[in-house]
């Protein structure tokens, strides 16, 4: 089983990394079939993914995410499948795959060079039932939160900036999403963003509003599953140490998340912030994230530190 | 001067109602705990404090005046935490007065259908404008719409809206976020956390007193400790081959004040004993050899476990694996004239000390001591582990395999009659148990359980509003209809179109 395991890891990351390439074509030459074979690529190594996950859950006799290697390889594996439903087959996005690829494609070179464990079982301390609802969680809903700020809202931005340059020669619609509804009174938008509407499309992306919107529903999404994981972990350090809330850095960092992706969700549904200003609490949020795993868990004093290194 | 003052604080009252105010607090409020991430705190490592202390002296004193190596209690903490609470109050208060008001007020009509975002007017085959809008109204109801009639002017209009719950749910999340800060504030300030070491075979009560002085209670706490106790029968520790912990137990059994039995407990990692709302967890052990000392005549000067220790980290060097470790303790013998101290080391695995490797089983416990005289400072009330030997002279020391004793003479040492013997028959175990009562838990469950409810419920409704109206026009019954959203306008744009087809079939929308 751990043989299953590690060769289906190693088909998901060819598959991850020739997909990607395969996107990156597509973003150049914009041919329907060179998409097709980069879609068919992600989704391979998907169910290679996926089927390496299962195999090391019956190599080990537990849930697989005990350990960083694992909680990386998780990660990587939500990022792919929440790209491919939620962008490319719900939103009709073709041009986001690449760069959740990439990033899959880096976590899990990272945990295969530096995290890598054989399969065994746990300390006692993550024993838990609620350890596992707890971290599936956390893994679920920080994936979805790196997707969309860390993948969708850099791309949004770019396109932002792309479209500000081609400003004037785009006819400006008012019919976008973002135009002032009678109740909030709103003056036209003052960063003059929107110019996409019934325009013809200009460049590869699609039209940064698409973006906007796509980026928002999945840290929506991300929001509430990362809201539930950091509940779900109270009750299990309740369980386990006696105290639901105790500022490890761990704790803490990831109140900080949760902070700044509740900001730019309330940054959205102003006036004023929205579009850019929300885009860039997004990134901080992906910052904070980052800092999160790998900060927390190799360089800081954490209760939390369970990464299970190599020693 | 006056009227200054007042001004001052009408701005400051106007703006901690501001939902900005808010969230600033909060980000603030995340800065100073990635300050408290950053800089070691209290508690958790006071080894890299002391570090810093020896390091940096200049650095320490700044980081200590400002109450940087405690941020969570510190005063600047409490006091963003405070203003938030107020913060959230002033947020609140007149929201949710006016979502109630938005609740119960009548649906207004629209007198310009024709002037909302969307719009759309076509002919339907319904005989007259009434059965139309009857037909609309089961069609809207249908999609989730709460619809009202009104009259716009002499014309019959429905006036159709969806999404209360987005605002309802977003007030449920913010008064739950409030009822979380509160549940933390009394949690604490209402209960205790203390620790406790208990030896296998020992009763210990649940009183203020008998956690020496491992607790800090809170600020409302009012000292009724529950009185329980726990007998602790047995503890295992368990390592698999690879050193990895497997378990650790304490097997024991509580009694109520009266000594009526409450039940056997195992306590284990994330399996805590709970009895009157007192929580016992499973925290650490370590050993607790008994040591008989008897005296040249054959009287028994001590005859009791001793909590052995092992030796902090020092500041500046690295970290020593615990297991490789041995286990210090003393006995003090307070009737011998001078003072007697038994300094105590063991090791639980002498082939394995003996070799480097780390004791992962008691499998060859082995105890080397050493006996000083002189004066033990007991008017210091120092615990005994801290007992200063400094000021009193080495005379004699000995080794004890367990199971065995051995004997040292100790001349002029009144009360000793020439010699000290120190036997070793029996190792035990203490179990170090945290012992917590917070009585803010059940607040804070329905507080999480409201704050995913509310989100739930925010996040995922939309606020939409549409009137639809008929009339007559020539022979024709005209449909005519109109709406705006106030989120996720584009999908409202689209769900617009197909609600008009399902009004009006066979007809496009202007």
């Amino acid at each position: 089983m751990t043989q299953v395991s590690l060769t289906t890891f190693w088909v998901a990351l060819g598959c991850y990394l020739a997909g990607m390439v395969a996107y990156f074509v597509y973003l150049a030459v914009r041919r329907e079939a060179v998409y097709r074979v980069a879609n068919t690529l992600a989704w391979i190594g998907l169910i290679a993914q996926l089927v390496s996950v299962i195999a090391r859950a019956f190599a080990a006799h537990r849930v697989p995410w005990g350990n960083m290697y694992e909680y990386s390889v998780m990660s990587a594996l939500i990022v792919v499948g929440a790209e491919l439903i939620f962008v490319e087959w719900r939103a009709k996005v073709k041009t986001v795959g690449g760069f959740a690829l990439a990033y899959a494609v880096f976590t899990m070179a990272i945990a295969t060079m530096f995290f890598y464990r054989g399969p065994e079982p746990l300390q006692p301390v993550l024993d838990s039932v609620w350890l596992k609802i707890h971290v599936f969680a956390m893994i679920a809903g920080s994936s979805m939160l790196i997707l969309g700020s860390g993948v969708v809202v850099p791309l949004y931005l770019w396109k932002r900036w792309r479209e500000g340059k081609q400003a004037p020669a785009v006819e400006v619609s008012g019919s976008g999403e973002d135009a002032a509804a009678p109740e909030e009174g709103a003056p036209a938008d003052l960063t003059s963003d929107e110019v996409h509407g019934g325009a013809p499309r200009r460049g590869i992306l699609p039209s940064s509003d698409v973006l906007d919107r796509v980026a928002a529903q999945i840290i929506t999404i991300g929001f509430f599953i990362f809201t539930f994981a950091v509940i779900a972990g109270a009750i299990w350090a309740e369980r386990a140490w006696g105290r639901y809330w105790n500022w490890d850095p761990k704790e803490t960092w990831s109140f900080v998340s949760w902070v700044i992706f509740a900001s730019y969700l309330h940054a959205r549904s102003t006036v004023a912030w929205k579009g850019k200003r929300a885009a860039i609490i997004a990134l901080a949020g992906f910052a904070a994230l980052m800092i999160t795993y790998y900060w927390v868990n190799l360089g800081s004093a954490s209760l939390h530190s369970y990464a299970g290194l190599p020693q | 001067m006056l009227s200054t003052v007042r001004q001052a604080l009408s701005i400051a009252w106007r703006s901690l109602r501001t939902m900005r105010t808010a969230l600033l607090l909060l980000l603030l409020m995340s800065l100073a705990a990635i300050a408290g991430s950053l800089i070691p705190q209290e508690g958790a490592s006071d080894l890299a404090i002391e570090r810093i202390k020896i390091a940096h002296p200049l650095r320490h004193s700044v980081y200590s005046s400002l109450g940087l190596f405690d941020v969570y209690g510190s005063w600047w903490f409490t006091l963003i935490y405070v203003l938030l609470l107020i913060s959230l109050v002033a947020c609140l208060i007149p929201r949710t007065r006016g979502f109630l008001r938005a609740v119960r007020s009548a649906p207004t009509s629209a007198p310009d259908l024709g002037a909302l975002r969307a719009h759309a007017v076509a002919p339907v085959d319904d005989a007259t404008p009434e059965a139309a809008l009857l037909r609309a109204r089961t069609i809207l109801r249908r999609r989730g719409f709460r619809v009202r009639r009104v009259d716009n002017a002499g014309v019959p209009q429905l006036a159709a809206r969806k999404g209360t719950a987005r605002e309802g749910g977003s007030l449920l999340f913010h008064w739950a976020l409030l009822l979380i800060l509160v549940g933390v504030v009394w949690g604490r300030g209402a209960g205790f956390t203390g620790v406790v070491a208990i030896v296998e075979g020992d009763t210990w009560v649940e009183a203020h007193a008998n956690y020496q002085t491992n607790i800090r209670e809170g600020r409302f706490f009012n000292e009724d400790h529950s009185n329980i106790s726990l007998r602790v029968d047995d503890f295992t520790a368990a390592y698999r081959s690879s050193g990895m912990p497997e378990a650790f137990i304490t097997t024991g059994e509580l009694f109520d004040p009266q000594g009526r039995s409450l039940g056997q407990v195992q306590i284990q990692p994330n399996h805590p004993a709970v009895a009157h709302g007192v929580r016992f967890y499973q925290n650490a052990y370590g050993y607790a050899p008994l040591v008989v000392v008897t005296a040249g005549d054959g009287r028994t000067l001590s005859d009791a476990p001793v909590d052995l220790e092992q030796a902090r980290d020092l500041p500046g060097a690295p970290p020593v694996d615990a297991r490789t470790k041995p286990w210090n303790g003393i006995v003090r013998l307070p009737s011998l004239r001078p003072q007697v101290a038994v300094r105590l080391q063991m090791l639980p695995d002498a082939q394995a000390a003996a070799v480097g490797a780390p004791a992962v089983t008691a499998a060859d416990p082995v105890m080397l001591f050493w006996v000083y005289e002189g004066d033990l400072g007991l008017s210091s009330m120092k615990p005994i582990n801290e007992t200063d030997l400094s000021s009193m002279r080495e005379i004699g020391s000995g080794f004890v395999p367990m199971g065995e004793s051995d004997t040292v003479q100790v001349p002029g040492i009144e009360g000793a009659e020439g010699t000290l013997t120190v036997g070793f028959p029996e190792l035990r175990e203490y179990t170090v148990l945290q012992v917590v009562r917070d009585r803010g838990i059940a607040i804070m469950l329905v507080a999480a359980l409201c704050i995913l409810g509310g989100l739930f419920t925010a996040l995922g409704s939309t606020r939409r509003r549409v009137w639809v109206q008929a009339s007559t026009v020539g022979s024709d019954t005209v449909l005519e209809a109109g709406g705006y959203a106030l989120q996720r306008r584009a999908q409202f744009d689209e769900q617009f179109v197909t609600l008009f087809a399902a009004l009006a079939p066979h007809t496009e929308s202007s």
